[in-house]
């Protein structure tokens, strides 16, 4: 019969908490290159004036915001 | 909206444009170019959808992650999806070639930050070719236009544009017609 020791658990935990930290950073890396990507929309709709423009300029805008939503959530939920 | 070849567009414009200069052609690279983004895209869709059956092909127990953590990577997962498809669009919609009554004008973004616009005035335009070979491009009949320009001023190429050798001609066309006026407008036949 299988059983778990203290020093499995441990192992587990610690292997989670690195997985977390590693996807935390993950989740920082991927917001700031989303607030990159609100600049780059806004460059390129100053550069090329289109009725499409405002429509991606707020999808940039709310998939950054979305970004920095998930760092929270994960942070909670790991 | 999101064709590659619009004459006479209206309702668009870009930056540097005079009020009296009117687009005539704008260009886009053929859509059939987006499959370089749609394919990883599709893929990479597809990834959750496999991960069961990779971890029983290799004997792993997909139980022992908790289930934060797979919904947290499905989000990555996704979001993934997401920035390679808005980035794809984006430069396609973004990098244009637009000829105008007086401007040939080729609006580049590299990478994320990095913008190119080159301009040269139809009057110094010499000669323009174009070129088209490849299964797809025969089958979808898209190409690269060349345009020469005189002195030391850059050439300006149009990549993967749709009916090449027509935006060639048109080229040509619309810098005879300058060259025209400017000729007339030199000659003073007293």
């Amino acid at each position: 019969m299988p059983t778990t020791t203290p020093t499995d658990t441990l192992d587990f935990e610690i292997t989670m908490m690195l997985l977390k930290v590693a996807i935390l950073i993950i989740l920082v890396f991927y917001a700031i290159f989303a607030l990159i990507v609100v600049r780059q929309v806004d460059l390129m709709s100053k550069t090329l004036i289109t009725k499409v423009s405002p429509i991606l300029k707020a999808f940039s805008i709310i998939h950054a915001g979305f970004a920095i939503g998930l760092i929270v959530l994960a942070w909670g939920i790991l | 909206m999101f064709t590659a070849y619009v004459e006479h567009p209206t309702d668009c414009s870009f930056e540097g444009q005079d009020n009296d200069e009117k687009i005539l052609l704008l260009l886009r690279a053929h859509p059939i170019t987006n499959l370089k983004w749609i394919i990883p895209a599709v893929l990479l869709f597809l990834v959750p959808f496999f991960v069961p059956l990779v971890f029983q092909f290799l004997h792993l127990d997909l139980s022992t992650i908790p289930q934060t953590f797979e919904i947290v990577f499905l989000i990555i997962n996704y979001l993934l999806v997401l920035i390679i498809t808005f980035e794809g669009f984006l430069n396609w919609y973004f990098n244009v070639y637009i000829v105008t009554e007086k401007n040939l004008v080729d609006i580049d973004f590299h990478s994320l930050l990095f913008k190119n616009i080159d301009v040269a005035p139809l009057r110094n335009i010499e000669d323009t070719a174009s070129s088209m070979g490849g299964i797809l491009n025969s089958i979808f009949h898209y190409g690269n236009v060349f345009i020469q320009t005189a002195g030391a001023s850059r050439n300006i190429d149009f990549h993967s544009v749709p009916r090449p050798h027509h935006v060639a001609d048109f080229i040509l066309d619309e810098a005879h017609k300058i060259y025209g006026r400017g000729r007339d407008a030199y000659h003073h036949p007293d």
